[in-house]
């Protein structure tokens, strides 16, 4: 009897563990939305399909291969000429200095959700990681 | 009911319909824009009153292609949607270059429609740079223009002739503001309509005005 009230009370404790990681997720999702509204969608579109030979599409394949870069571009913009889907686009993409690490992880994670090939969140921590790295 | 009473309610439902048809195909009239002025004409020896309505003043640019465009390359012949930009603008300008580009590829070939933006910051915006920007955009011939000029002169055509704001702001984004406006000219270079070309919704008005406007008479 002990033994099954046991497993009872662990299973609750998995599933109450389980849901809170997919609140987390639902909710850095939802508000990775509203951001991408704000920050990117003016250039990327809503759809992520970027404008013409301007602004570059949100690429599964750029971003399952650069994602250190991808959020330092979020955060501090760029010059540099990126090779998108084998097409080249120059456009400068402005920074956005004012973002925190926890809007940058919504972003990222909601972007990553959305067209990139990740289920899982972008944390705080990889955020501050990779902004170290680009500093260097 | 008697013979007549049926047949009056027969008449007024009739009216009625007839009427509700009728102010349906009532076409709305573009209103025109800006101050007025009135001068005296003599027509048949009789002096009347003449309104003057406000136009576009003259004037000369340069377009990705470096040829010149002056008004005459739209008086008479092509009623047009004027903006202002600058290709590094991070703000407003690429919602205002995707509702353009909509309508652009809603109007494309039409010969009698035409699309003029307006570089605001000339001194990084060179013919180079517009021709690479249009290419980018999917823009080729020069049914839509992207022009740049002396910049006093593209401020004073937009604030004077356009009734759009553009001017140098180092505390703004990118360096300068400027309206989102989307500005319809018609034939005879009058401003018949302002809509905010960051707004999806009154772009698709301005599509249904142009449709207007290409039916009216000279």
């Amino acid at each position: 009897m002990r033994g099954i009230s046991l497993l009872f009370v662990s299973i609750i404790i998995f599933s109450a563990c389980q849901s809170a990681q997919e609140i987390k997720k639902m909710q850095y999702f939802v508000e990775g939305l509203e951001l991408y509204k704000t920050h990117c969608a003016n250039c990327h579109q809503l759809d992520g399909a970027g404008l013409a030979g301007l602004y570059p599409p949100i690429s599964k394949e750029y971003m399952s291969n650069n994602k250190l870069k991808v959020i330092c571009l979020i955060r501090n913009g760029g010059n540099d000429t990126l090779i998108i889907n084998n097409k080249s686009y120059n456009q400068a993409m402005p920074a956005n200095l004012n973002l925190e690490p926890i809007e940058l992880a919504e972003i990222t994670t909601y972007i990553y959700n959305k067209w990139g090939d990740e289920t899982v969140i972008t944390e705080i921590d990889e955020v501050k990681n990779a902004l170290e790295k680009c500093k260097q | 009911m008697s013979k007549g009473t049926f047949l009056l309610v027969i008449v007024v439902a009739f009216s009625f319909i007839f009427f509700t048809i009728s102010c349906k195909k009532s076409v709305k009239i573009l209103p025109i824009l800006g101050e007025r002025d009135t001068k005296n004409i003599v027509i048949d020896g009789k002096s009347k009153i003449d309104t003057i309505y406000h136009t576009i003043p003259n004037f000369t640019f340069i377009d990705q292609n470096a040829d010149t465009v002056t008004n005459q390359a739209y008086k008479d012949k092509k009623i047009y949607v004027a903006d202002f930009f600058f290709t590094s603008c991070p703000t407003i300008c690429p919602k205002m270059k995707t509702q353009m580009s909509r309508l652009y590829r809603h109007f494309v070939d039409n010969e009698l429609v035409a699309f003029l933006s307006h570089t605001i910051d000339p001194r990084h915006d060179t013919v180079p740079v517009l021709k690479e920007f249009a290419k980018n955009l999917g823009v080729s011939g020069n049914q839509w223009r992207f022009v740049t000029g002396e910049k006093e002169k593209i401020y004073e055509v937009a604030l004077k002739g356009y009734m759009a704001t553009a001017k140098e702001d180092s505390t703004a984004d990118g360096g300068f503001i400027h309206s989102g406006a989307f500005i319809l000219v018609d034939k005879n270079q009058r401003v018949r309509g302002i809509y905010d070309g960051t707004i999806s919704e009154e772009v698709d008005e301005l599509m249904e005005d142009i449709d207007l406007l290409l039916l009216e008479k000279k």
